[in-house]
């Protein structure tokens, strides 16, 4: 399987940078490129990620696959029979390598670096549309990151690169580790291992107020920085809670289905190490699975229904007028202790919408005194290119309670807003899933590694009135 | 004390003459980094140095020729034509700094094909590279020569694959395989070469190399599959150590081979009856479920799908959910093959309808699909939670989910009886919406529901509504319909079910709601569309027919009739003259204009219009499940944007039986050449006896140094023994079933089809003896090699 190239363009739809298209003739990456800015200009925010390319002269069908990222597209043509996945995955695989060498992917970085960028493009797609080396460690050893060192010593006529060109030091050369994902010969004068445990709450609340789905996918962001070969062991004191795992390809599938644990020797750097859902009926679905043996018995509805808590609540009353609405929404944290940060609540007020006026306020007050007090630090805006209205609260405190009212306006007789609100929210040092790291063990090195273990939230929530 | 006084003496005044020194050089390198740094994106921008980039490439600064190369690929990707510094560039070709001979690699890469008597020039120095200490500096050399588009150079690629096909890093291995598709590409008579560097690859034992060689055999050559025997059960065993891309071509090909050597999975009352290679096919790539690259998931998926017994299939779910949740993109993409598995088994996915749920944010495709799964995947059990969410989605603002939803309403009351009532007064609410989209989708699929039951029975199951009554609270709310195509179909389902036993206030013979319609659509006919217009001629004519006696309607009719006979529009104007004349014979002909009432030609009888009219009309129910003939398989492009992109994807059907097994018997007493470093796989016990046919053995006509003339004459030793052993398994093949011999023979044929001319050709010898041949080639080719030599005195 094989893609046939990549175009990497900025935002107003002009190519960067683009890998050299072997076996297409030279108006394949326009046509494509063509197709693309058609498609957004037709549909601005919501364009298909798999845009179809019909034929035209010698070129066959094939389709565009693109990706946004920052104030970047990365495109990636693909025709035949290919799987358009193959191609997001590599387009994902690529990014992720940008944002390991420069930090952050935008169109002036790559600009700035692109000499690095097309070196990374020879090493990491074959000329064949093959990905080759997608691994950063190995990468790291074929293109050099450009960093002030690198230029400094470059400018400075220190030749690096020739160290690579020399090849008598086997021992360090690129493709002279053992293990495909890993460095080899690591120093750090401190080691320190990092894990962060990213949970994302997804939910879906329906007009009821009912929770018809939330699930929790968690990762665990890894930041490795341990010297030599060294063999880890993560377990946890409650693996039970970990359902539908994927893995980096360093962790040792075996020891995880056998004993839970998970076992690797990292790479170097940051890297996911693993990515789980929450399951908080610790019978998973693939347990209740196990016991069928005639594949008609579908599990009860009921036990498929493992709901996690939102951590807050929304009361939204709107009424929809002829020429516009009135809403007062009130939103109140449900837990006792944390935080909630960041708290975005999106409404989408539908073509024609303006005129909007809006108090946002800090709970109880407002109802006591039939005025509101000023919500210390929340505040509202609307999007009129996108005709969204944002609420922001960037710290809800335990039990507050928040409320946003107001009216908006429309051109056309009856309005239409999404019927649904998108709450985005962050809470700090908490995780839905409760997951304790019981310990890590090092084997393979004499060291004693510094070890981090961190929990962080996010969620996004639709409710809808 | 002095002479040590003087040292340090002479050690401080040369530190500080080093520390002046570097002050001064860095301050003069620093001026240069200012200058160096500032270029990142001005070589994007300017280009007044352009006439410099010739002098830059001559000089002797390696300094001056990187920024004359950066400037070039700059050009390149403005999209600049440089291909004219062409003859400065391939100088450069090897310079010792690396990172200028990968910028002159990627300027060489792009225009070679314009300049192919330059780029031999560098054809030499690659040559060269090719025997590079430095595995980086082989593969790369192999990479430009075989991906330069120079057709003369194309035997001496086949060299230096055929060499670096037996380097000893799996990295140059890996480059090797991946440059065969390109040789191939640029000459296809190299094929029986390729074939051999191929076969030669698929002996690999390092996973990192062995995924590269899975994407060339599928380039080219796909149907040799009779080259994977000996190699199945190795590459199941090794596929969890293969890097992730290679994971997705192994399993592509391994899904390939079982599809077409493998017996299919039977299911028996009393189990399923699963050949022992497909179960370790199934039992080797399960733990690919938890790669975290999605193309990988779903490659596994493909094989548990096309290749897995039903009872194995469960698998496949989580998975799959998995991935709906990893990206925007992903998501879309899945979800269209989460509905082609759906479609075959929906009680797989029906417990987790919840997360098909539609969000406000979705993509508008996938809002789309996810309707069409809800559907796919309702049941009795979960038809009321999926029913309010689709009358929740109609409020979507996309009109096309909205129409979508509302058809899936109709669909769900088609489905699940139990439901019919709920959906149609959810559907009879949507008539009055303000959203045009919203009429017209509810009537359409209103008058689907109508007529589906009319044309079976007189009453909506489980619900005391007649589809008359619909049809009466449709009438009644004509003029609140202002969509053109929902007002004509409310039109067309007046005037088609109108007939009525009862007596009423109205005309005899009709429904008393039927004339109304007629006499308010008789007003506004001007204003209408020609849809509705033709729709409106249509119910008059019917009611008049339906009750010719009313004095009333017969005037209305006329008046309708009369209007459209003068309409702007055409169609109007002969739909009304077809049915005057249609209607000649049952118009009283005090209503009859003179020029009508001589006309020659057939006139029908009011029973005869009747028939005309009304009949063969109810059978036109759409069936809007949205099934496709013609599915391609999941994991392909041509079924997410649902174009035929290729046929060639297409899966084999099973074979009936399968080849037979000990075709993959590996004598596995052979250590293997390289080392594995990661493989954790267990060795398979193998029978000597079952020994496959198909041995490497060297012809004698190959040069032979003094160890391989001695495994020459060890292997003819095994050849000798594999007379006997012809014997033995003789007598015992003959007790099978020979149908399974003949069916084999002629696969094996099929296989070679293709490729008959580039066999060696002995065609009279046998089957067996033919891949043999074939293989025999290819190995005294190979026999300078290092590694194939380890393999034949392994073989002793």
């Amino acid at each position: 399987m094989a893609i046939d190239g990549l175009i990497i363009v900025d935002n107003t739809g002009r190519p960067i940078i683009q890998s050299g298209f072997r076996s297409t003739p030279p108006s394949y990456p326009l046509l494509h490129i063509d197709a693309l800015n058609n498609a957004l200009a037709k549909t601005p925010g919501d364009v298909d990620p798999v845009i179809y390319v019909s034929p035209y002269n010698t070129v066959s069908a094939a389709a565009c696959c693109h990706v946004k990222c920052g104030d970047i597209r990365i495109l990636c043509p693909v025709s035949g029979d290919v799987d358009p996945l193959f191609a997001f995955s590599f387009i994902q695989a690529f990014i992720d390598i940008l944002n390991e060498y420069f930090g952050s992917v935008s169109a002036a970085t790559l600009k700035d670096n692109f000499d690095v960028v097309y070196q990374l493009l020879e090493e990491t797609l074959d000329s064949g549309g093959y990905p080759l080396t997608t691994s950063s460690n190995a990468l790291r050893d074929i293109v050099l990151p450009p960093s002030l060192l690198t230029k400094l010593l470059s400018v400075a006529g220190a030749n690096i690169t020739s160290s690579i060109n020399s090849g008598s030091g086997l021992g360090s050369g690129p493709f002279s580790s053992p293990i495909p994902w890993r460095k080899a010969g690591l120093r750090y004068a401190s080691n320190e291992i990092y894990f962060d445990m990213v949970e994302e709450l997804k939910a879906i609340v329906n007009r009821n107020g009912t929770t018809l789905l939330s699930t929790v996918r968690g990762t665990i962001e890894t930041n490795c920085r341990l010297s030599g070969t060294p063999d880890c062991q993560l377990s946890f004191a409650n693996p039970q809670v970990l359902a539908d795992c994927a893995f980096h390809p360093c962790v040792r599938l075996k020891r995880w289905s056998d004993s839970k644990i998970l076992s690797f020797i990292p790479p170097d750097g940051r890297f996911v190490l693993a990515e789980y859902r929450y399951a908080p009926n610790q019978a998973s679905a693939s347990a209740r699975f196990s016991n069928t043996t005639v594949p008609a018995t579908t599990p009860p509805l009921n036990l498929v229904r493992d709901h996690v808590a939102l951590p807050f609540t929304l009361k939204p009353a709107v009424e929809l007028e002829g020429n516009g609405g009135n809403f007062n929404i009130t939103l109140t944290s449900r837990l006792s202790t944390r935080n909630i940060e960041n708290l975005v609540a999106e409404l989408h007020l539908g073509e024609g919408a303006g005129g909007i006026k809006c108090v946002t306020a800090r709970g109880g007050a407002a109802d006591r005194y039939g005025r509101g007090v000023e919500g210390v630090g929340a505040s509202w805006a609307f999007d009129s290119n996108k005709k969204i209205l944002r609420w922001e609260i960037p710290l809800v405190s335990p039990s507050s309670s928040w409320s946003l009212r107001g009216s908006f306006t429309t051109l056309i007789p009856a309005p239409r807003p999404s019927h649904a609100m998108q709450i985005r929210f962050e809470i700090q040092s908490h995780t839905f899933s409760a997951l304790k790291v019981e310990q890590l063990k090092m084997t393979g090195e004499v060291y004693k590694p510094y070890k981090g273990v961190r929990g962080r939230s996010v969620g996004k929530v639709e409710w809808r009135w | 004390m002095s002479m040590s006084g003087q040292y340090l003496n002479t050690i401080t005044e040369n530190a500080s003459r080093l520390g002046m020194r570097l002050q001064e050089s860095f301050s003069e390198h620093t001026r240069d980094l200012n200058l160096s740094r500032a270029t990142g994106s001005s070589y994007l921008e300017g280009d007044e140095k352009l006439k410099d980039i010739r002098r830059q490439l001559d000089s002797n600064s390696d300094r001056e020729k990187l920024d004359a190369m950066k400037r070039l690929i700059a050009l390149i990707s403005k999209g600049r034509n440089v291909s004219e510094y062409f003859a400065q560039v391939v100088k450069n070709v090897a310079s010792h700094n690396l990172e200028i001979r990968k910028l002159v690699y990627i300027y060489l890469l792009r225009y070679a094909e314009h300049e192919p008597d330059l780029a031999l020039l560098s054809v030499n120095t690659f040559q060269k590279d090719l025997t590079d200490s430095n595995p980086l500096i082989r593969a790369m050399a192999l990479r430009v020569l075989s991906g330069i588009k120079v057709p003369m150079i194309g035997s001496l690629v086949v060299l230096a694959i055929k060499k670096c096909a037996a380097d000893i890093s799996p990295y140059v291995r890996k480059n090797a395989a991946l440059a065969v598709p390109k040789c191939f590409e640029l000459d296809s008579s190299h094929l029986p070469s390729l074939i051999g560097i191929i076969t030669t690859l698929l002996n690999d034992r390092s996973p990192l190399s062995i995924g590269s060689v899975a994407f060339a055999f599928e380039a080219v050559c796909p149907t040799r599959l009779d080259l994977v025997h000996q190699h199945y059960r190795r590459l199941c065993k090794i596929i969890v150590d293969v890097d992730e891309w290679g994971q997705v071509d192994l399993s592509n090909l391994l899904l390939r081979y079982s599809r077409t050597m493998l017996p299919r999975p039977i299911v028996k009352a009393d189990g399923e009856e699963v050949d022992k290679d497909i179960e370790l096919l199934l039992s080797s790539v399960e733990p690919l479920f938890q790669s975290r690259n999605p193309a990988v998931v779903l490659a596994v998926t493909r094989i548990f799908f096309y290749a897995g017994p039903p009872s194995y299939l469960f698998k496949i779910v989580n998975p799959l959910l998995r991935l709906l949740s990893s990206s925007a993109e992903v998501e879309r993409i899945v979800l269209v093959y989460v509905n082609v598995i759906a479609r075959s088994a929906p009680h797989l996915f029906a417990p987790f309808f919840a997360r098909f749920l539609v969000r406000t944010d979705d993509l508008l495709q996938v809002k789309q699909e996810k309707i069409k799964l809800l559907l796919v995947i309702l049941t009795v059990d979960n038809y009321a939670a999926i029913l309010r969410e689709l009358i929740d989605y109609v409020d979507d603002p996309d009109d096309s989910v909205a129409s979508d939803s509302i058809q899936g309403i109709g669909r769900c009351a088609r489905l699940v009886p139990e439901s019919t009532q709920q959906c149609l007064n959810s559907l009879i609410t949507m008539v009055k919406s303000a959203r045009d989209v919203t009429i017209s989708s509810a009537v359409l699929v209103l008058k689907h529901l109508v007529q589906l039951q009319l044309s079976t029975s007189s009453e909506f199951p489980g619900t005391s509504q007649s589809p008359f009554k619909i049809i009466a609270q449709l009438a009644q709310k004509i003029d609140d319909v202002h969509h053109a195509q929902a007002r004509a179909c409310v039109i067309w389902l007046v005037g088609q079910y109108a007939a009525s036993e009862d007596k009423g206030p109205g005309p005899e013979g009709v429904a008393d709601w039927a004339p109304d319609v007629l006499r308010k659509t008789a007003k506004t006919f001007a204003q209408e569309t020609p849809l509705v217009k033709v729709q409106i001629i249509t119910l008059a004519a019917k009611l008049f027919v339906l009750s010719p006696n009313d004095r009333i309607l017969a005037l209305l009719s006329q008046y309708v009739f009369n209007l459209a006979r003068y309409d702007m529009n055409y169609d109007v104007r002969d739909r009304a003259r077809m049915i005057s004349s249609l209607l000649a014979g049952v118009i009283p002909t005090s209503l009859m204009e003179d020029s009508e009432r001589e006309r020659a030609g057939v006139v029908l009888r009011r029973e005869q219009v009747k028939l005309v009219l009304f009949e063969g009309k109810s059978g036109i129910v759409e069936d809007n499940s949205g099934h496709t003939d013609n599915i391609s398989p999941i994991g392909t492009l041509g079924l997410v944007t649902g174009k035929s992109m290729q046929l060639e994807g297409m899966l084999s059907d099973w074979l009936e039986n399968g080849v037979e097994s000990s075709l993959r018997d590996v004598d596995e007493s052979v250590p293997p050449p390289t080392p594995v470093a990661l493989s954790s796989a267990q060795q398979q016990r193998v029978r000597v006896k079952e020994m496959s046919p198909i041995v490497l053995t060297p012809t004698g006509g190959s040069s032979l140094d003094g160890s391989e003339l001695k495994d020459g004459v060890s292997s003819r030793g095994l050849f000798q023994d594999l007379d006997k052993f012809y014997e033995d398994t003789e007598s015992l093949e003959e007790e099978e079933d020979e149908e399974e011999e003949e069916e084999e023979e002629e696969e094996e044929e099929e296989g070679s089809e293709g490729y008959g001319e580039d066999d060696d050709g002995d065609g009279d010898a046998t089957e067996d003896n033919e891949h043999d041949g074939s293989i025999q080639e290819f190995n005294g080719e190979m026999s300078n090699h290092p590694s194939s030599t380890t393999d034949h005195t392994t073989l002793s």
